[in-house]
């Protein structure tokens, strides 16, 4: 499963599962240039964790909910390297409140950096992709599906980016261009640390299946594969990484209440 | 317009709050600012003068003042290089 020679790009590639992802990416051979916002001393040490694997990485900072910096992105990697063979949309952000609570701002928000982006990130990246194939993963959340607490408008952004999987899928199939979507459970980072102190996640790993919880290594490895040729038949799936969470809700349900009941 | 009557309009603009009320002391909570108005007053204000502000200063930021200082320093390196 090598990708070697390859160019990927990363949004928000600096931190927690993006960071997983581009040196698992790299890992296997690939050159990745990791998108950053808020955080570049990250991005940077993740750069040269990916340069210690023996392959070049470049940072570039842009806010992908804001089309003029996806231009200035994809202009800059056009102009330096006239190519990119993979394309991770992982950066996110979101706004936690009840849905009574949604304003439009907290609305345009979310969906602009979680869901628009996938579609300007890939419109823009299958352009330099075009002639040679590529690959698009995208990475969502079992809320696109289900319903947390104060989770519903990153919960409807997810669920607007596997559709946008889907319709990608198909359209840029005869670009030789494979696009799919990866749900992750919560995933042990940084952000869920302070979800889980302000009480609006449970640590659910004694309802895991799997036994633990996911940690960003688990998306990577996915995200790896999906980016292979080993891969080439799978187009416009939503493949969940959850450790058999969403399978097992009713039979866990009722081990919670024995837990706590 | 001074660095700091620039970045008291664009607070200004993304809390609702009148400009002629934001003071030196004045402090995002008590402006009723959510985390949503702090990062897109820190977006704006990066993007009108062309600097970063990374999110581990920005915490240290205790009110109004302190933001105007961190930014005028930023420029005020910025002009000298």
């Amino acid at each position: 499963m090598s990708l070697e020679g390859k160019l990927a790009l990363v949004t928000g590639g600096g931190r927690g599962i993006g960071k997983a992802i581009a040196l698992k990416l790299a890992s296997q051979g690939a050159d990745v240039i990791v998108n950053f916002f808020r955080h570049r001393d990250a991005a940077q040490e993740t750069a040269n964790d990916i340069e210690a694997l023996g392959v070049k990485a470049e940072i570039i900072r842009a806010n992908v909910g804001d089309p003029a910096k996806i231009d200035e992105m994809f202009d800059m990697i056009g102009n330096k390297f006239g190519r990119l063979d993979i394309l991770i949309s992982n950066a996110a952000s979101g706004v936690g409140r009840p849905v009574m609570d949604i304003d439009i701002k907290a609305w345009e928000w979310t969906m602009n950096i979680n869901a628009r982006a996938l579609l300007l990130c890939t419109q823009r990246a299958a352009r330099l992709m075009d002639g040679r194939g590529g690959k698009v993963v995208s990475i969502s959340s079992l809320g696109s599906f289900l319903a947390w607490p104060t989770y519903a408008v990153v919960g409807v952004s997810k669920a607007a980016l596997e559709a946008l999987t889907r319709y990608l899928a198909i359209e840029l199939a005869p670009q030789g261009i494979c696009v799919n979507a990866i749900a992750a459970s919560a995933v042990e980072t940084e952000a869920l640390k302070f979800y889980v102190k302000e009480g609006l996640v449970k640590d659910s790993h004694h309802v895991t299946p799997a036994g633990r919880m996911v940690i960003p290594e688990d998306v990577a490895n996915v995200v790896a594969f999906l980016c292979s040729e080993e891969a080439f038949m799978i187009r416009g799936q939503t493949i969940i990484v959850d450790g058999g969470t969403s399978v097992g809700l009713l039979a866990l349900a009722g081990r919670e209440d024995d837990e706590h009941g | 317009m001074t660095v700091e009557e620039q970045i008291r309009e664009i607070v200004a603009r993304i809390t609702h709050v009148d400009k002629s009320i934001i003071t030196r002391e004045s402090t995002f909570k008590g402006m009723k600012a959510d985390s949503l108005d702090v990062v897109q007053a820190l977006v704006a204000v990066e993007e009108a003068f062309e600097i970063e502000i990374p999110d581990e200063e920005a915490q240290k930021f205790q009110n109004f003042g302190d933001f105007v200082s961190y930014v005028e320093n930023r420029v005020a390196q910025k002009e000298k290089v």
